[in-house]
């Protein structure tokens, strides 16, 4: 079951029979926003994929009216794709989220940083090649803002 | 230009329900720009699932939604059991049906407790706590633990419910009714509840969609959508239950909601606990030293109706005994992110109000 929509392939790929389209990242912005058109009126989740030598971002889009369920996934080797934050306010937290922990970058996202980590943590730990036992502590600064350090003594 | 007082309100404050920080900027009394600051919970289960087996993970989700671990446990099962090509048996999916709804229970048991204790109300405390210690007390009766319950695995459940246990939630759902009506009761016939809550905090049809609000919240703005219903998982298609809805969208429609959902909960486990099949109550495929040796393949996502809303969990696996990645749909996290458009004008103790019709549990806000 494949059918081609515009530049993108559209294809049942898991087990759970959700239509799948695949775009390339420059085109995923507009077809977003024919997705929205549509009737997809709830961005349910963005994921981040760590396939070693690229990044693949999933997006599971809602329509309420039929509930419909559908995925559009893109590729990225550099870690940049198009924010969707002026299309569904959803996004706002989600892509941090994925910044935060898989590094992607949303460009276009006007306030892009780190949701659950401290800002200065470094790498990302949902990477494949995260260094776990390089372990980091968090302690709060005066002004009550958190900032991570690799000196046990400084940790809580 | 003028000049707005900043606020720090937590991590460490009792109506904040746990380790959230929000960073207010105040006109007078009013709030003019809400930041919520979260993370302070977080522990990165998504990575910690990568690192284990399929079926130990499994008490990774019990540690989400804290409150209402059995949900947790029966959402993540529906996708890694559909990875793993295992289907529980009859018998097994009422079970997990009957322990959803009295989790479902004391989840909401907790925020309505809670909830008092936000508007300076105590003795509701009380009274669903005691009501949400019976619920827990059956659920020490089946599997030996009051929260973190770790009761159902891979491939069904892990013991097998017994008649005595049957009798106990059917005396259960006999008693609680009255219980939750008084509870009802000590809530809406008071007066400074309602003035405090009637028209407060309203959150229009197209925000909630926007911000991806599900759940009682959802419910609440005028959109029928429940998963149970939507897309029917384990046996829902065969109990017979409504969704309750409401169209005002402020604090007084979400509590009627979430009040109207425990009715409904008390009916479908009156009703499933009669329906349990006689069989088996595990998937002998699945059994104890085969556990850690299954290999999942492929993608699946699966959506459930957790006590806060929809729980999506999504996983992808690439033929090993360990998942490649597991990505979870906190429908808290997206109810959180709606707080700064509530709160905005608003009075303080109004945001105090507003946060406590959230729902807010963040061992499954931050993960």
């Amino acid at each position: 079951m494949k059918e081609q929509l515009g530049e993108s392939v559209s294809a049942v790929n898991g087990k759970d029979g959700i239509m799948v389209h695949t775009v390339a990242k420059e085109r995923l912005f507009e077809f977003m926003k024919e997705m929205k058109e549509k009737g997809f009126d709830s961005l349910s989740l963005i994921t981040g994929v760590d396939r070693k030598d690229y990044l693949e971002v999933v997006y599971h889009l809602h329509n309420f009216a039929t509930d419909e369920y559908v995925e559009v996934k893109t590729t990225t080797d550099n870690g940049v794709v198009p924010s969707l934050v002026s299309l569904w306010s959803s996004a706002r937290w989600d892509e941090r989220e994925e910044y935060d922990l898989m590094g992607i970058k949303f460009e276009g996202h006007e306030n892009l940083k780190r949701i659950f980590l401290p800002e200065n943590w470094v790498g990302h730990p949902l990477r494949k090649d995260y260094n776990l036992k390089n372990i980091q502590y968090i302690n709060m600064d005066k002004d009550g803002e958190d900032y991570a350090t690799f000196d046990p003594g400084d940790g809580w | 230009m003028s000049e707005f007082v900043e606020l720090n309100f937590g991590p460490q404050h009792p109506s904040t329900h746990g380790v959230l920080r929000l960073k207010a900027k105040l006109d007078g009394e009013i709030i003019r720009e809400l930041e919520p600051v979260i993370g302070y919970l977080h522990r990165d289960a998504e990575k910690l699932c990568e690192l284990t087996f399929y079926a130990d993970n499994l008490i990774l989700f019990d540690r989400m939604d804290y409150v209402g671990s059995m949900l947790m446990e029966s959402g993540y099962l529906e996708a890694a059991e559909k990875i793993l090509s295992i289907d529980p048996p009859e018998r097994a999916q009422w079970i997990r049906v009957v322990m959803n709804e009295l989790s479902r229970i004391a989840a909401h048991l907790v925020w309505a407790g809670a909830f008092g204790l936000d508007l300076g109300m105590l003795t509701p405390f009380f009274y669903c706590f005691a009501e949400r210690d019976k619920i827990l007390d059956i659920f020490t009766e089946i599997c030996g633990t009051r929260q973190e319950t770790n009761y159902m695995s891979i491939g069904g459940v892990y013991q097998d419910i017994t008649p005595e246990i049957m009798d106990h939630i059917l005396e259960f759902t006999e008693t609680f009714p009255k219980r939750l009506e008084e509870i009802y009761k000590l809530f809406v016939k008071n007066d400074v509840f309602i003035s405090r809550n009637k028209g407060i905090g309203v959150l229009d049809r197209e925000t909630a969609i926007d911000y991806g609000v599900t759940g009682p919240m959802l419910r609440a703005s005028g959109v029928n959508y429940d998963v149970r219903k939507a897309k029917p998982y384990l046996v829902y298609d065969k109990v017979n239950f409504e969704v309750p809805v409401s169209y005002k969208g402020d604090n007084l429609a979400r509590f009627l909601v979430r009040f109207e959902e425990l009715r409904q909960s008390v009916k479908i486990v009156r009703e499933a606990v009669k329906k349990i099949p006689d069989g088996p109550h595990f998937n002998p495929k699945a059994k104890k030293p085969m556990m850690i040796r299954l290999r999942g393949d492929g993608e699946y996502y699966a959506r459930t109706e957790s006590a806060k809303g929809e729980f999506g969990v999504y996983i992808v696996g690439d033929g090993g005994v360990k998942p490649y990645r597991v990505r979870v749909r906190s429908p808290t996290f997206k109810n959180l992110s709606v707080l700064p458009v509530l709160a905005k004008d608003q009075m303080i103790a109004d945001m105090v109000a507003i946060s406590g019709t959230l729902d807010l549990v963040f061992g499954e806000i931050d993960r």
